[in-house]
């Protein structure tokens, strides 16, 4: 029932605040309540069966803030991992413990620059322990303003700025995404769901490229291993996202409103400040007695293709390697970290990742001097 | 805290049961004081000492003006309040953007100054306190309202969660009151303030947030020419997500007011049916066109000066109401143009007020129309981060980039001219009533399948905790 029915000139405003209460609708609240709570835990329910029964299974996700819990834990003189997805989901923590005698810290990030991380562990004065670096050309040269750049850019900022109420909410999250298997944001969303709707766009029109959809495991210490659909020789899933790398890995086409020849002199620019800037935080790290690794993962297929055509290695690792004085190790120059199958063109399964890493061991404690 | 986190889920449902738990109101408005410190001081805990400082100045100003005899007295006290309020406000929010300013005038008259870069951090949601805080020494000052005697019941005016950060902009004399005697839980306000929260999580989460965000910083962040369709559509974007985003927040502070017993008045009346801008700003954050009408317009002589004067007032209280809203230049020039449209309504008014076809639906409508384009046309200038940027974007929208480029997906146009059609027809099928009395025409199954789908919706939509527009103000 209503208290009172306000005036209009009370609903807008002014009114005699002593007698201000806001109507209540007449209905059976209640009741209403007691049904929509059952309807919505039913539907979360059949949600939750009917993403199992696709096979999802709870697992963390991914995002600024798990990062940020990560990045706490490293120590003045920690192993920490920085790159991209590569590197996130090669590297088998355990095996390297084993190997390098202390558990290194992940904080390679998927799908961005590795600038920000390295150019924020440059920054922190406590730090002087070792770091391996992954190196993906398109991604390490990817310039200010693009989502590779902000996104780490994003990543490093909320560890600086993260807020108690971030900090507890993340802890919730992870309880709840170790249980819940409909939590995935990239595919089991409203999000998901409509960027997956087969709209043809306009003839002409730049629209951002398509990501792939969910397709590995997070633990807690940040460790990825392929989602084992995903790792099934001849997958759908493995075949779907290796025809999504290609565009996204391919250099989008010079803006209209620059000049291509004044763009592509920028770029130049960019990368070779890149190594400038990439060369001065390693330099900072040295200084303090730190050490550096740069490591070229296993990737295979049209996307290896693509990479060694657009970036060749004698324009960008080879340079890398030469500018900084870091020691490299492509794995293509070992055959014993060569002839690993990437089922969908750029990552190892959680399997080959454990056997990479084991086999890797050697070269990075002998290229840190360990 | 975030409405929109699972922080805050585990935060209220902890202090609703303990409020309601409690038998004493002493204790329980105890609760709600801590309750609310916690939540400001979980985005920064330093500030929560400035919130305090803020509010306990204004409650010893707020008896030195009611204690004070002759009106002079009274006056100093006041000035020493609005001093204390704007300085705390220019520190924080305008000192970097007057130091600039003046760096910018100095070198007009050729001396080189290098202001150092202050490192200030905008504590969250310093406007909208400020004026809550303020609201109390100046209701005294026009004796509307009495002092109170209690410093625990004033801190809990002014920084009482639910409005604390992003608004509505609560009156000290509209929460005051409510504090002398304790409500007592009545369930079917409990479960309408319940409904109330999932809207306005809805609005947040799913509308603004999933929708309409992605699309409208695509737009506005493109440093290059975009062809009309897009610009456009960025536009709306932004509109459709400044509204659910704010009215979102609005809604979801009411609700949750309401489940522990207090009633906090509307902040939107379906502001995108407005017919005028008149009536845009009687629908549009209401808590502060009323806060600048009642504190400043009318004070500077509101309707009652000669038309010059009126149209200079109007223009005087929109610039300060856009700069209210951020330390930009943009902001500026969105309040100076919501000045204009309101002066030139007025003196459209005089010419056409009295015609026939004034008042025929059409002509309203057409309004209603161009109404909304023009305040469309002004959200351009609040959205763009410079005037290069605002600029591109108003000479893409009337057509000066044909060969610019077009960057959003046909799903997303799709999807932005659906959720903008949708709010302008709910607007309009509403804006004669108030969402209540909409609610009471519905039957009880349509509000039980409509509350499912925004709360299954909620769940299935999975967001990702994005602030609020308005906690930047």
């Amino acid at each position: 029932m209503f208290f009172r029915k306000p005036t209009r000139e009370e609903q807008i405003h002014g009114g005699p605040p002593l007698e201000f209460e806001r109507p209540i609708p007449p209905a059976p609240w209640r009741g209403i309540t007691v049904v929509i709570t059952i309807l919505v835990i039913a539907a979360t329910v059949a949600w939750e069966l009917y993403a199992r029964w696709l096979g999802y299974s709870p697992t963390i996700n991914d995002n600024e803030d798990l990062w940020t819990m990560a990045r706490r834990k490293v120590q003045p003189e920690s192993i920490v991992i920085i790159g991209d997805s590569r590197a996130w989901f090669d590297c088998d923590l355990d095996e390297f413990q084993k190997g390098l005698g202390k558990r290194p810290i992940q904080l390679a990030m998927p799908g961005s620059t590795v600038y920000p991380a390295l150019a924020d562990l440059a920054d922190d004065k406590n730090f002087h322990g070792t770091i391996i670096c992954s190196f993906v050309p398109m991604l390490f040269f990817a310039p200010p303003g693009s989502p590779p750049m902000e996104r780490a850019e994003k990543t490093v900022k909320r560890s600086h700025n993260q807020t108690p109420a971030q900090r507890v909410s993340e802890y919730l999250g992870i309880w709840l995404e170790e249980h819940v298997a409909f939590l995935k944001p990239d595919d089991l969303s409203l999000e998901g769901f409509l960027n997956r709707l087969p709209i043809p766009n306009r003839p002409g029109a730049r629209v951002p490229p398509t990501f792939p959809p969910y397709f590995g495991t997070e633990d807690r210490e940040r460790r990825a291993r392929m989602w084992e659909k995903c790792a099934e020789p001849g997958s759908e899933l493995a075949k779907q996202i290796q025809q999504i790398w290609l565009p996204l890995f391919t250099p989008p086409p010079p803006p209209s409103y620059i000049p291509p020849d004044v763009f592509m002199a920028g770029m130049k620019e960019g990368i070779q400040k890149r190594f400038a800037d990439v060369t001065a935080a390693i330099e900072k790290i040295r200084d303090r007695g730190g050490k550096i690794v740069f490591v070229r993962f296993p990737h295979s297929g049209g996307l290896k293709e693509l990479e060694d055509k657009i970036m060749p290695r004698q324009q960008s690792w080879d340079p890398l390697l030469q500018m900084t004085k870091a020691p490299g190790i492509y794995y293509s120059d070992f055959p014993e970290l060569s002839g690993f199958n990437c089922p969908e063109w750029s990552h190892l399964t959680a399997g080959d990742s454990v056997e990479f890493s084991r086999r890797l061991v050697p070269h990075l404690r002998q290229a840190l001097k360990l | 805290m975030l409405f929109n986190s699972l922080t805050f889920v585990v935060f209220y449902v902890i202090v609703t049961t303990l409020y309601w738990s409690f038998r004493g109101w002493e204790l329980r408005k105890n609760l709600l004081v801590v309750a609310s410190y916690i939540f400001y001081g979980a985005w920064n805990p330093p500030f929560a000492a400035l919130l305090f400082s803020t509010t306990a100045m204004d409650f010893w100003l707020g008896r030195k003006i009611g204690k004070s005899q002759t009106h002079s007295a009274k006056k100093r006290w006041l000035v020493a309040s609005v001093c204390m309020n704007l300085s705390m406000l220019g520190f924080f929010k305008y000192g970097n953007f007057l130091l600039l300013n003046f760096q910018w005038l100095l070198a007009r008259v050729g001396i080189i100054y290098q202001p150092p870069h202050l490192d200030i951090l905008l504590p969250v949601g310093i406007s909208f306190y400020t004026f809550h805080s303020l609201s109390y020494t100046l209701d005294i000052y026009r004796g509307v309202l009495q002092p109170t005697r209690s410093l625990r019941d004033f801190i809990l005016a002014v920084s009482f969660f639910p409005q604390l950060v992003a608004g509505p902009i609560v009156r000290a004399g509209d929460f005051l009151p409510q504090l002398h005697h304790p409500p007592r839980l009545k369930t079917n306000q409990f479960f309408w303030g319940l409904a109330l929260m999932t809207l306005g999580l809805f609005e947040k989460i799913v509308l603004a947030d999933t929708l309409l965000a992605g699309p409208a910083d695509r737009i506005f962040g493109y440093p290059g020419p975009l062809v009309a369709l897009d610009s456009w559509a960025g536009v709306l974007a932004f509109a459709g997500q400044i509204f659910f985003d704010f009215a979102g927040y609005s809604i979801t502070a009411i609700g949750a007011a309401l489940t522990l017993g207090f009633h906090l008045k509307d902040n939107f009346r379906f502001p995108y049916a407005a017919i005028g801008f008149s009536d845009f700003w009687r629908r549009w954050h209401i808590s502060l066109s009323t806060f600048l009408r009642d504190y400043l317009y009318i004070p500077l002589g509101g309707n009652q000066v000669r038309p010059f004067r009126m149209a200079i007032n109007l223009v005087i209280v929109m610039f300060l109401g856009g700069l209210w809203h951020g330390a930009a230049w943009t902001f500026v020039v969105w309040g100076l143009l919501h000045g204009s449209y309101l002066v030139i309504e007025r003196v459209i008014r005089i010419f056409f007020e009295n015609k026939t076809w004034a008042g025929r639906p059409i002509t309203r409508v057409v309004a209603g129309f161009a109404t909304y384009g023009a305040v469309c046309i002004a959200w351009v200038f609040f959205r763009a981060s410079d005037f290069t940027v605002a600029s591109r974007m108003l000479t893409g929208m009337f057509g000066g980039h044909p060969n610019g480029d077009m960057i959003l997906t046909t799903r997303e146009l799709l999807q932005i001219g659906l959720v903008t059609a949708g709010v302008i027809s709910m607007h309009w099928a509403m804006r004669e009533e108030s969402f209540e009395t909409a609610v009471i025409r519905m039957p009880a199954w349509a509000i039980t399948a409509i509350g499912s789908v925004m709360a299954f919706a909620i769940i299935f939509t999975q967001g990702t905790s994005n602030a609020f527009i308005y906690f930047q103000f």
